[in-house]
């Protein structure tokens, strides 16, 4: 099926907020990113079709911007940050602690094609350093000795998405709540495939053992500092 | 500064101000309605006006006198929102989202209403996924009870507000390469004259504003402006949400009057707690990325947009960076220009080139431990061909870590090449790659 196909109602309606058609180049690179994994040529050229514009001028925003991937990435695409200040505040051993564990350099994905590290530059979270995203979600304060952690968390949401015929690369709709539990978050992004959107689990799943979420407060994805007066 | 007189982040100690109907339960929303039903278009762009409103995405053009540039009678005008940030050290705009993004979408609707607008367009990072999802909800929520769409309170006013993700661009945050962005171009700036207010998103008038600026508008048009300019300094009003991090033992955002000095922010037990280990601080950059560095000797410099240009550097969006003394300054250098050549966009020779260089030659220096005098030559040459001849304000800026270092620690620069004297007399590799 091509992306029309499958997203056709979706396309019209972002296509729709524009007065130009192709404004709507962006949003429909990434319904097509996360539709195929990456955006292959094809998928390239077929986002132009959609829009009538020159296969070209597509290839070319394709390049310009970060977060357009036109080579294959892991499930996971693993961003951390090592601009100033992070990388006085903890970014480079973070860096280091996960090139090690991962045994993967930076812009190289694990054999098992499930993570991908890249170093980035500042997310905007400055406080709450060392930061990372994987695939755009927010990990606050991650400390090398929370990597371990971390890595199992993502893997055991990769493997829950696989579960239901997700593709992997909507592992990020899963997440595990403070007390443990894997749910599906609630989807409310016009750049994705409401295909996806599948019901949340009836009965919570169990937590790997590894995530301890009482012992440690967990992996910490709020979204302000608890000392923070505001 | 109670917590009750924040203007910007107000209300983010309440649980779930982020849902539509508890931001309404505190008045959320109010000052829209109020300004829909009984003020007109002009009466508001009057009020922020005298308000002295001063933009907050860095240059501090006074807003309303911004939306006076809007030709008579041309329509449609566009209203764009700024959320780009992604410039190092600054993070208030993400966590207003987060937190209350009723406020800044009241804000945005606010002053679509004042500049006429019937389409505004919030800009976002890509990387603010999870931020763009908080602000669809609440835009939905927004739209079901009627303070969106067509006929809006029974007025003729109509309004959509969509929200748009860029994909991975610092440059996009400059508002004409925004504006490319939103038409699927690569993120370039453009050539001004035309300016935006005249000729802006698909050629028409458009106004562009940061998110903290559109979040003071619903406060201003609720409190009235006597209020407004009762905080602040007569020449900066209201409150700025100062970004704090680095090396401080509370890094995290701090709504304070403009005009309060550095030192409180930074050491107040309330704010920053001062510095980590005691250690003394030996950099602070007032304003982001883009601004010069000022030392310790700067620690009393009030933070206001005249005071800090004063002692030399710029308040900039108030993202107040603070290093101790075990960084190293060429390597904070080294590090800022890293991200002023990841983030050129390449239109320019000065900026494209000069970024390039500058890293590459900070690099050897700094994290190969080959330096030369000639080095130290060569990176002020770089930068003075760079300064007054690039495009756009990023080259401009890329210029100030670098020549910021090189004048306040210039024998740190001297010792890096003694420390690599013993190496020379053999060929010192440039990098081959970055
Ligand atoms: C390289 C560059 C990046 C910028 N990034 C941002 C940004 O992320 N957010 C922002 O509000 N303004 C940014 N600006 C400033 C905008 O061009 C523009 O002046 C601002 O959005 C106007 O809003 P204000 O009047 O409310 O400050 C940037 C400017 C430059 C030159
Ligand atoms: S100064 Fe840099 S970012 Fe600005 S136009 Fe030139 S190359 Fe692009
Ligand atoms: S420098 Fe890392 S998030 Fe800003």
């Amino acid at each position: 099926m091509t992306l029309l196909e499958i997203h056709q109602a979706e396309i019209e309606a972002i296509i729709a907020r524009y007065a130009s058609k192709r404004s709507a180049v962006l949003p429909l690179l990434y319904l097509a990113q996360d539709t195929y994994g990456y955006l292959t040529d094809d998928a390239i050229r077929e986002v132009a079709a959609i829009l009538a514009l020159p296969a070209t001028d597509v290839f070319e925003v394709v390049g310009f911007y970060t977060l357009f991937y036109n080579r294959p990435v892991g499930t996971w695409v693993l961003q951390v940050c090592d601009d100033v200040p992070c990388c006085y505040c903890g970014a480079e051993e973070l860096i280091a602690a996960l090139k090690q564990t991962l045994g993967i350099s930076e812009d190289e994905t694990t054999s098992d094609g499930m993570f991908t590290l890249q170093r980035v530059k500042c997310l905007a979270a400055c406080d709450r350093a060392p930061v990372l995203q994987a695939n755009l979600d927010y990990v606050y304060d991650v400390t090398p000795d929370r990597v371990q952690m971390l890595l199992n968390d993502l893997r055991a949401r990769a493997a829950e998405a696989r579960k239901r015929g997700v593709s992997g690369r909507f592992a990020e709709d899963y997440e595990f709540t403070r007390d443990g539990r894997l749910v599906q978050i609630e989807r409310f992004s016009p750049y994705r495939p409401r295909e996806f959107v599948i019901e949340p689990p009836a009965a919570p799943a169990s937590p790997p053992s590894s995530v301890a979420p009482e012992a440690d407060a967990g992996l910490d994805r709020s979204d302000t500092r608890k000392a923070s007066p505001l | 500064m109670g917590l009750s007189e924040h203007i910007v982040m107000r209300e983010l100690d309440i649980p779930d101000i982020a849902d539509f109907e508890v931001y309404r339960r505190h008045g959320g929303w109010e000052a829209y309605r109020y300004a829909l039903t009984e003020k007109t278009p002009a009466d508001i762009v009057q009020m922020v006006k005298e308000s002295g409103l001063r933009g907050r995405g860095g240059a501090g053009f006074p807003t309303g006198i911004k939306w006076g540039f809007l030709p008579k009678g041309v329509y449609p005008r566009y209203l764009l929102c700024n959320c780009d940030e992604s410039e190092p050290g600054t993070f208030n705009n993400h966590q207003i989202i987060d937190k209350n993004p009723h406020q800044l979408i009241e804000g945005v609707a606010l002053s679509a209403y004042a500049i006429e607008a019937n389409v505004a367009y919030i800009y976002m990072r890509g990387e603010f996924a999870a931020a763009a999802r908080t602000l669809e909800r609440a835009i939905a929520q927004a739209y079901a009870a009627g303070f969106l769409g067509k006929k809006i309170l029974g007025t003729d006013f109509d309004l959509d507000i969509y929200v748009h993700r860029g994909a991975g661009a610092y440059i996009c945050g400059e508002e004409t390469a925004l504006m490319e962005s939103l038409e699927g171009k690569i993120g370039q700036p453009r050539l001004k004259p035309p300016f935006p207010a005249v000729a802006g998103l698909y050629g028409k008038p458009t106004i562009i504003n940061n998110v903290e600026t559109l979040a003071n508008v619903p406060r201003i048009v609720e409190k009235g402006v006597a209020w407004y300019r009762s905080h602040g300094t007569e020449k900066s009003p209201g409150t700025k949400c100062f970004s704090l991090s680095g090396h401080v033992n509370r890094p995290g955002n701090y709504e304070l009057p403009f005009g309060v000095p550095l030192r409180e922010l930074i050491e107040s037990p309330e704010y920053g707690g001062g510095m980590k280990g005691g250690r003394p601080v030996k950099i602070i950059i007032p304003g982001g990325a883009s601004a010069p560095w000022l030392t310790a000797e700067h620690l009393d410099v009030p933070l206001d947009y005249e005071s800090v240009a004063a002692a030399g550097s710029m308040l900039g969006s108030g993202a107040v960076i603070v290093l101790n003394d075990t960084v190293s300054a060429p390597h904070v250098a080294y590090k800022m220009d890293e991200f002023f050549k990841h983030e050129s966009c390449g239109k320019c020779t000065p900026c494209r080139e000069g970024t390039h260089w500058l890293v590459r030659v900070l690099h050897r220096m700094v994290e190969e431990g080959h330096a030369t005098t000639a080095d130290i030559d060569t990176l002020h040459s770089i930068y003075r061909q760079m300064a007054g001849n690039c495009f756009c304000l990023l080259g401009e800026s890329a210029v100030m870590p670098i020549k910021s270092a090189l004048q306040l620690f210039p024998h740190e620069f001297e010792a890096l090449v003694k420390q690599s004297s013993h190496r020379n007399g053999h060929h010192i590799p440039l990098m081959a790659h970055r």
